[in-house]
């Protein structure tokens, strides 16, 4: 009787898939596709002008690729657990104006560079955890739909990042760039460090039990509850998680200008690069999908573009129209290869 | 059978929702290897009844036997820890996380060491000893790693059934296992639960569709207007007695 099961159960239906089928998979694979686009732009613009491969040009990539890119593995966690945050640029924004200001202050109390930095570091952590635990808060406690938590956040921390710079650069502080520009090779310490903490969100998202709820709860939330999943505890800490990044990008920029402004640096439109770097990687808006491979290569794609075009003499104007080329690509891409994984 | 002791026992439950009564002195005792159909017209009191005994919610009053033993639940992580396993109306599986990690969603198995400390998975041991475990119940699927997503609604639903199989160590509850299944689909399933009856589980099945409840059960207990009417071996029932017992009619006509 249990063989007939078995027969039954090993039938065509659940025979492998075929060659030619895995090839093509492999083929339009989101990341082989990105890091093919990626290194057709940079021969591009290098073949355009020269200069594009200089060291002091690819310098400038690695910074400009350190300001999105805590931002976009937070985001990346919130979109495939299933939810959005419209407020990591404005976390990063605010949190930097704050820490800039008290840092001035501190400044008069013997206390060195090097401590100051590290200080800073730390409020700018926590002021970001306590803007993604407000709307871990709204999300869990209050029941609104993440687009709406993150919107009164996001409002919230731009306008408050605003009344307390004035508009102005907040705290200026040459000594501050001294971690900006020693380093190896290209890389500065700074953003040796910045790329460590997102490879290790990477292998916490793919190789973890966090990360692992994380897909769940974005794949099917009811079935992640009842395997017995923590739901809201988890999603709660996905916000606070993206806030201590917005934070930590926003000291990010403080050190790298030596100061902080709520119009330079991280501003509030950073959210909106994150996002695209996270769709141009391939994650689903409805949760479950997403790689952290993608998105690590859609913001080297949209740093290699944004810098590109100057070397180019595109108006940087003309930035986001090409942005929303590559949106438009990346997500019809998704749409049309084999095997996509769309749930209804 | 009535000498061994049951595996699962409920004894005099009553549940209200404010001044609806739901269960009404259920009391029933189920066996090891015993498939049980649970059937009953909408608001007969079935989904309040495995409620109760998953642990979603707690009974008003009555006591609930585990292998014997007196048991309360707080959630329904206590009675999953108890070896009771609920499969709700499909959706139990994360369609974009593949069959290991589904089967072992929710109690990964973590790598030897400081990186299992860390919380990293042991992702291929998983797999594995996922695939072995829906075998040992008639579900053969191919080695490598698949979404959920690439499964038909059947095998899905098999899936799912073999997770809760391969953690139950008592009870099974299926809570319409087979709706918006195709006829060859459905016979998987109904496959399955035979498997899981051979394994030497006790599986509560709760179906509309008489008669896949007629094919696969041991016994059939019926709720009416939350009380059970009816608690027979299925040998006893025809469609149109069992139909007659759901909506009462076979005893307006007596």
């Amino acid at each position: 009787m249990s063989t007939s099961v078995k027969e039954r159960a090993t039938s065509a239906e659940f025979a492998a898939p075929s060659l030619g089928s895995r090839l093509k998979g492999m083929l339009f694979n989101q990341q082989t596709v990105l890091f093919l686009v990626l290194l057709a732009l940079v021969v591009y613009f290098g073949a355009r002008n020269s200069l594009f491969f200089s060291q002091n040009e690819f310098a400038n990539l690695i910074t400009d690729f350190c300001g999105l890119v805590l931002l976009a593995i937070a985001e990346t966690y919130v979109i495939i657990s299933g939810g959005i945050d419209l407020a990591v640029g404005s976390t990063g924004a605010i949190a930097s104006v704050i820490t800039a200001g008290w840092l001035n202050t501190f400044q008069t109390h013997h206390m060195n560079n090097a401590e100051l930095l590290l200080l800073g570091t730390l409020f700018c952590a926590v002021i970001g955890a306590i803007a993604g635990a407000v709307s871990a808060v709204l999300i869990t406690k209050f029941n609104l739909v993440p687009f709406v938590a993150t919107l009164v956040t996001y409002s919230a921390g731009a306008g408050l990042a605003l009344v307390i710079s004035n508009g102005a650069p907040v705290g200026y502080n040459p000594a501050a760039t001294i971690w900006s520009s020693s380093g190896v090779f290209v890389f500065s310490w700074l953003s040796i460090i910045i790329i460590a903490i997102a490879v290790i969100l990477g292998l916490v998202l793919h190789l973890t039990s966090y990360g692992r709820y994380n897909f769940a709860i974005g794949s099917n939330e009811f079935a992640a509850r009842a395997a017995g999943i923590n739901v809201k505890r988890h999603v709660a800490s996905v916000y606070v998680i993206a806030g201590v990044l917005a934070g930590l990008t926003g000291m990010f920029f403080y050190i790298r200008s030596g100061s902080a402004a709520a119009t330079t640096g991280v501003t509030n439109s950073a959210n909106l690069e994150a996002i695209a770097a996270v769709v141009i990687g391939g994650a689903s808006l409805t949760g479950g999908v997403g790689r952290w491979a993608g998105t690590f290569l859609g913001c080297a794609v949209l740093t290699v573009v944004t810098d590109g075009l100057i070397f180019i003499n595109v108006p940087p104007t003309w930035n986001q129209v090409i942005v929303a080329a590559l949106i438009a690509v990346a997500t019809v891409l998704q749409v049309v290869r084999p095997g996509k994984r769309r749930t209804s | 059978m009535s000498e061994t002791q049951p595996v699962f026992e409920l004894r005099n439950i009553n549940k209200s929702y404010g001044s609806v009564q739901a269960l009404t002195d259920v009391s029933f005792k189920a066996y090891a290897g015993e498939v049980i159909g649970l059937v009953g017209d909408n608001g007969a009191g079935k989904s309040s009844l495995i409620k109760t005994i998953s642990g979603v919610h707690t009974q008003d009053s009555g006591q609930l036997f585990v292998d014997g033993v007196e048991r309360h639940w707080k959630s329904p992580h206590d009675s999953m820890a108890a070896g009771i396993e609920t499969l709700y109306q499909d959706s139990s599986l994360a369609p974009d996380l593949t069959i290991g990690s589904n089967v072992f969603l929710g109690r990964e198995k973590k790598r030897k060491g400081l990186l299992g400390k860390l919380g990293f998975l042991d992702q291929k041991s998983m797999e594995k000893e996922a695939l072995a475990e829906l075998e040992k119940v008639g579900i053969s699927v191919p080695a490598g790693r698949r979404t959920v997503t690439e499964l038909s609604g059947g095998q899905r639903q098999a899936v799912a059934i073999g997770r809760a199989i391969s953690w139950a160590k008592h009870v099974i509850i299926l809570d319409e296992p087979t709706n918006h299944l195709g006829a060859r689909q459905s016979a998987e399933v109904l496959k399955v639960i035979k498997a899981a009856k051979e394994q030497g589980l006790c599986v509560l099945f709760i179906s509309h569709t008489l008669p896949h409840v007629l094919e696969v059960t041991d016994r059939i207990i019926v709720l009416r207007l939350g009380k059970i009417v009816r608690d027979s071996p299925t040998s006893e029932y025809t469609v149109e007695s069992l139909l007659g017992t759901i909506t009462g009619l076979s005893e307006m006509s007596k």
